[in-house]
């Protein structure tokens, strides 16, 4: 076994701590990387996950909720373990300002990896991006990395449990905030990338016709007001739209594939999302499906395409876990991962290729 | 002038893929989500200045 998982909810960090390393065993761990509830002081959990690992790098963020094999969780830690067969080499760097130029972050990657990032072979590597769910800066960081880069990097926005006051990402003794870490590791295993959301594209347009992308707020769409626009395409009332976000959001829709961007309310006659986006994109309304048999399905293709799963990174948006336990699904969901050393939590905003809601994006071990 | 930005779009899709799929469509979602749908542009679209710096500072930050 390369990958071993470990959870607790005990609510004492030192005991926490002292429970996980007691799961974790003898195991030689190169890499922790863990995801611990907001009710944690983050100075102290991120200190004291390092100094239990004191041969690995660790590295983490804090939750609206954890996942580990098996299991949908609160108030707890989860980590995953990995040794220098599954994981032959890890850089893991911060980004300590959100506004800042990233160009140091990727210097140190190329002096650790020997390559310049424009080199890396995106099958050879695959970075983990864990940024703070309330910076708003998501999309921003997104795209710079991957102007210098085709390594993929798959991730998902801190979570501090509905509080929306402040969320936090750790790296090697360390919290942050207005921060990313960003980490890129070189597998001795293969793997793959999931993007699941449980939606299929309607019919109906949004041309984004006016937009302030700072403020993720969408103006006009097709030339009209937006409130007005989204409500005609559901066919309702501005008034009632709100009631439709979350089984009808909005996406980008690329060869059939849709990149979520979910609405977060009405102002005035426009509309906030969770998401940026830009003007002249042409976005569809999208209509909720099945989240369960969809994310089964996408882990049957992701076993099938690498010939087994020996561990799963989920990074699943908290407006699906929401409705998970708004459907009481959550021991279903859970339970779609009971087979494979799994951890994850509930995010604030998903991260592959660019930035994007209401989705869970994974990274899978063979 | 015409066409200039489904060359450079062309050129910029080919540096980053290499002939890879995969990566292509990778590619063009980077370009839609930066404002560029790689689908608008024809060798008959007209050369919109502001659309062929910004692929000129894509391909010089890919090195």
């Amino acid at each position: 076994m390369n990958i071993k998982t470990a959870f607790s909810v005990k609510t004492d960090i030192g005991d926490v701590v002292k429970d996980i390393k007691s799961q974790l065993g003898d195991f030689a761990a190169n890499l922790v990387v863990f995801f611990a509830s907001s009710a944690f002081a983050p100075d102290v959990i991120a200190r004291s996950m390092n100094e239990a690992f004191p041969d690995a790098e660790t590295f983490g963020c804090s939750t609206a909720g954890e996942i580990v094999t098996g299991k949908m969780l609160s108030n707890s830690v989860v980590a995953m373990a990995f040794n220098r067969h599954a994981i032959k080499s890890a850089k893991v760097e911060t980004l300590e300002d959100l506004n800042a130029d990233s160009h140091k972050v990727f210097d140190s990657f190329e002096r650790h990896f020997n390559k310049t990032m424009a080199k890396m072979d995106p099958k050879q590597y695959v970075g983990i991006i864990l940024i703070d769910g309330l910076s708003g800066k998501e999309e921003r960081v997104m795209d710079r990395i991957g102007d210098f880069t085709n390594v993929n990097f798959i991730g998902g926005s801190a979570g501090d449990d509905l509080k929306f006051a402040k969320t936090y990402v750790y790296a090697n003794g360390k919290s942050y905030s207005n921060a990313a870490v960003l980490a890129i590791l070189e597998p001795g295993v293969e793997f793959s990338l999931v993007k699941t959301q449980s939606f299929c594209p309607l019919q109906k347009k949004l041309l984004v016709t006016k937009a302030n992308e700072a403020n993720r707020e969408i103006i006009e769409f097709n030339h009209k007001p937006a409130a007005v626009a989204y409500a005609e395409a559901l066919g309702t009332s501005v008034a009632d739209a709100p009631n439709h976000f979350m089984h009808n959001p909005v996406g980008l829709v690329f060869e059939g594939e849709p990149f979520v961007r979910s609405p977060q309310q009405i102002k005035g006659d426009s509309m906030l999302f969770y998401c940026s986006v830009k003007e002249g994109i042409e976005l569809s309304l999208l209509e909720s499906t099945d989240i369960l048999n969809d994310t089964k399905r996408a882990l049957e293709m992701a076993r099938s395409e690498l010939g087994g799963i020996s561990g799963i990174i989920n990074f699943n948006c908290i407006l699906r876990t929401l409705e998970l336990r708004q459907k009481r699904l959550t021991t279903e969901y859970g339970e779609l991962f009971a087979d494979t050393p799994t951890i994850g939590f509930s995010t604030y905003g998903e991260q592959y290729i660019g930035h994007m809601n209401q989705t869970a994006t994974m990274l899978v071990f063979r | 002038m015409a066409g200039k930005i489904k060359q450079m779009i062309d050129a910029f899709v080919n540096q980053r893929a290499q002939g890879n799929s995969v990566l292509e469509g990778v590619v063009k979602i980077k370009l839609i989500l930066k404002g560029i749908d790689p689908k608008m542009y024809t060798p008959e679209s007209e050369d919109d200045p502001a659309i062929i710096a910004k692929l000129n500072e894509l391909m010089h930050d890919f090195k």
